[in-house]
């Protein structure tokens, strides 16, 4: 048993922090505070710091460099991720074209697609939203019917997509559409699609936050060709469970670093609050505490299998569960112990500077139900690992 | 990286499986528990003597494992719900082996042999197990005071007490302890409260004794939550077991998503105790400098997610799972007695809320 880094593994933090300290110009929570900014133009601070990180060597780094990684281990990313949490970096526009399409091109698609997509999507010049999710059809993606009817050697698509994360600010889309109606699994083919085109229409959805950061689109008719079709047709089920099964341990460490700052941010919080000596305060931070230290420990053993060769498995779906409700009992926490000013919006006269505790609280509430809602991982972790039957 | 044991210690905890499953199975260790004055099988304890177990936490020149190796016995013997005073005497062990005098290393080589049963006393509050000063005074050579929830009580050859002066050893008097016992939900445990009056030498002293007794408190942690991880692995495989089997209005009661959410849950749990309680073991093996606060996250840990888990297996039993026929209740019994004692949960909490910077 070993959960010591390497000196290189410790070599390339230090070349991660020294060059976050020239680069981030500030934290994403001052970003979001800046009355200058409004939601777009928060969109092109995540666009510069992409291409930012792209020219730096640290986007993708674990895809093969001729794909425009470094050809990183699980380690290393695990690592950056940590400290981009660590530094309150912005997220990238392109994070599910990279964590999510990427991989499937590298895996499924053909030279030209690989060639044509995946430059433009390191660099930022194109965003990408997910089309998966409807709205018949979340938990249970399998029963999706949008459709893709033939027409010449090439395809229309009709139907509606939900969730669609990025999608006002979205170039292109990748979308599961059915070409078959009746096969449940081998009726689905995975497309790629120009969101600016005839037949095809976005509207934002507005979230409990406030924010329209989602987008409902609207297919009528629209085209998808056959050449951006990855994968065969009638294989865009496989080809979209061996990218969500992806996850390579990048998050490992990621979600405890963001937590830690959250942590200390509201015992300085019930400190200037006067609170910070009752028990029950203590306690209720300390379990925080003590459960964050346990999410820490369960990436630490994700990424030591990792690198013992050992594939994750279903426990992935305990990294979910543990992160995302770990979340809901943290803000929660801070709604009782610093009182009515953690529900101040940000730009409010007196909201606290260091956390956001407001927009926390409500974004907590899309952890438990995107990716895999919790219960979702919790039938796979019964029917995967413990074996229990279905009914 | 690497999460698995090596190969020695891989090694170790197997063979203690074997050998735990074979001298130590539930069904016949409940009789021990129940029956034996002791609580324990005092051939079984000698013959782990002769291996060296009791050892476990000593210097390697003297028999010592390391931490980890000691991780892994305990959770061994957290799986089998091992009765008797085994995580007490190795930590008595040690802790003599850090004491001053011929007599304080002579006691910590018969107990790592296990030819003596030694463990300490040191709680004198039956309110609360956790650290604090002690009222009991050694004046003259004399130990008088009264020490609470001792473990093994009035069966301990020798008993390493806290008093005001230090650490003070004292055997066990001719006509015995002036012991009266404590009868608890715990059936493997023997706890006695004993009322002292008797001659002892004082074996450690100052800032010795203080570092003894956090040294005890991190290794008793550690050893606890590794039991308890044991425990509720073996609970949650039972509870898992008996719905697989057990069928109710014409399915197994693992069909239902009503419970297969919360066996999801139980499993989570457990193997999210399985990432702190090793890790802890790990970083004190390793010196890291953090290793007493993660000992401290796995107790903290552990306890909870155990006495839920057992707690679970009870009720996944049914009307069965509250019969003292079946076991499920070993499992919640030996959990809850390990939470309050060796740091309660809150103690232990509280220590991670001090870590946070």
């Amino acid at each position: 048993m070993d959960l010591q880094f390497t000196p290189e593994q410790e070599a390339f933090r230090r070349d991660v922090r020294a060059w976050l300290a020239q680069n981030l110009e500030r934290p994403w929570n001052e970003e979001v505070r800046d009355p200058e900014h409004d939601a777009d133009s928060l969109v092109e601070v995540r666009r510069r710091w992409q291409k930012k990180l792209h020219a730096a060597g640290y986007l993708a780094m674990g895809w093969a460099p001729e794909w425009g990684g470094r050809g990183a281990g699980e380690v290393e990313e695990a690592i950056l991720q940590e400290e981009l949490a660590r530094a309150d970096a912005p997220q990238v526009p392109n994070f599910l074209g990279i964590s999510l399409l990427g991989p499937a091109l590298i895996h499924h698609g053909t030279e030209v697609q690989r060639k044509r997509f995946i430059p433009k999507m390191l660099a930022c010049e194109e965003i990408w939203c997910q089309g998966f999710s409807e709205p018949g059809s979340g938990s249970d993606l399998a029963s999706l019917r949008t459709r893709a009817e033939p027409d010449g050697d090439d395809f229309r698509i009709t139907g509606q997509k939900v969730w669609t994360t990025f999608g006002p600010w979205s170039n292109w889309i990748f979308v599961l559409a059915r070409t078959d109606m009746e096969d449940r699994y081998g009726g689905i083919t995975f497309f790629l699609m120009p969101i600016d085109q005839a037949g095809v229409e976005v509207r934002e959805l507005r979230q409990i936050t406030g924010e329209a950061e989602f987008g409902e689109v609207f297919f009528d008719g629209a085209l998808a060709r056959r050449e951006h079709i990855v994968g065969a047709i009638g294989e865009g089920w496989k080809v979209a469970m061996t990218l969500l099964g992806y996850e390579r341990g990048g998050s490992a460490l990621s979600y405890p670093a963001e937590y830690d700052g959250y942590l200390g941010a509201l015992r300085k919080g019930a400190e200037e609050a006067g609170v910070a000596d009752r028990a029950d305060v203590r306690e209720k931070i300390g379990r925080l505490v003590v459960e964050n230290e346990v999410l820490r420990g369960n990436g630490l053993r994700t990424l030591a299998n990792l690198s013992a060769g050992i594939a994750p498995g279903p426990e992935s779906s305990f990294e979910k569960i543990g992160w995302s409700e770990f979340a809901q009992r943290l803000t929660d926490a801070s709604q009782d112990i610093l009182g009515p000013q953690a529900q101040l919006t940000a730009r409010s006269h007196r909201a606290r500077a260091d956390v956001d505790w407001a927009y926390q609280y409500l974004w907590s509430r899309a952890g438990t139900i995107y990716s895999g809602s919790s219960e979702i991982q919790r039938n796979i972790i019964a029917k995967r690992v413990l074996r229990m039957p279905t009914r | 990286m690497q999460f698995e044991l090596d190969e020695d210690r891989a090694l170790l905890k197997n063979a203690t499986r074997e050998l735990l499953e074979k001298e130590s199975a539930l069904a016949d260790s409940r009789a021990i528990m129940e029956e034996a004055p002791e609580g324990h099988a005092k051939d079984l304890h000698a013959r782990l003597g002769e291996l060296g177990y009791p050892g476990i936490l000593l210097d390697e020149e003297r028999g010592g494992m390391g931490p980890l190796a000691f991780v892994a016995v305990l959770h061994e013997m957290g799986r089998v719900a091992f009765p008797g005073p085994f995580l007490e005497v190795a930590v008595a062990a040690r802790v003599l082996a850090g004491c001053e005098g011929p007599a304080a290393a002579d006691w910590s080589a018969r107990a790592a042999a296990g030819e003596a049963l030694v463990v300490l006393a040191t709680s004198e509050d039956p309110a609360s197990a956790d650290p604090a000063q002690p009222a009991a005074t050694f004046e003259s050579g004399r130990v008088r005071g009264t020490k609470t929830f001792v473990p093994t009580g009035a069966f301990a050859d020798a008993l390493l007490v806290s008093t005001t002066a230090g650490l003070v050893l004292v055997e066990r008097p001719g006509a015995g302890w002036n012991a009266q016992p404590l009868t608890t939900i715990d059936h493997a445990q023997r706890f006695a409260e004993i009322a002292f009056d008797d001659p002892g030498e004082l074996v450690a002293e100052g800032g010795r004794a203080s570092a003894l007794l956090a040294d005890a408190l991190r290794c008793g942690a550690l050893g606890a939550s590794a039991t308890m991880l044991g425990l509720m692995e073996r609970a949650l495989e039972l509870a898992i077991d008996y719905t697989m089997e057990r069928e109710a209005f014409g399915a197994p009661l693992a069909s239902f998503q009503a419970l297969q959410h919360r066996a999801a849950d139980m499993l989570l749990r457990t193997e999210s105790s399985r990432s702190a309680v090793y890790r802890a073991g790990w970083a004190l093996e390793a010196g890291a400098p953090d290793a007493d606060t993660l000992i401290s996250v796995a107790k903290a840990y552990a306890g909870p997610a155990a006495r839920s888990v057992c707690g679970e297996t009870i009720q996944f039993h049914g009307g069965v799972g509250f019969t003292w026929e079946y076991d499920p209740h070993i499992y919640l019994k030996r959990v809850k007695t390990l939470e309050l004692f060796h740091g309660s949960t809150r103690y232990h909490t509280d220590i991670a809320y001090d870590s946070l910077t």
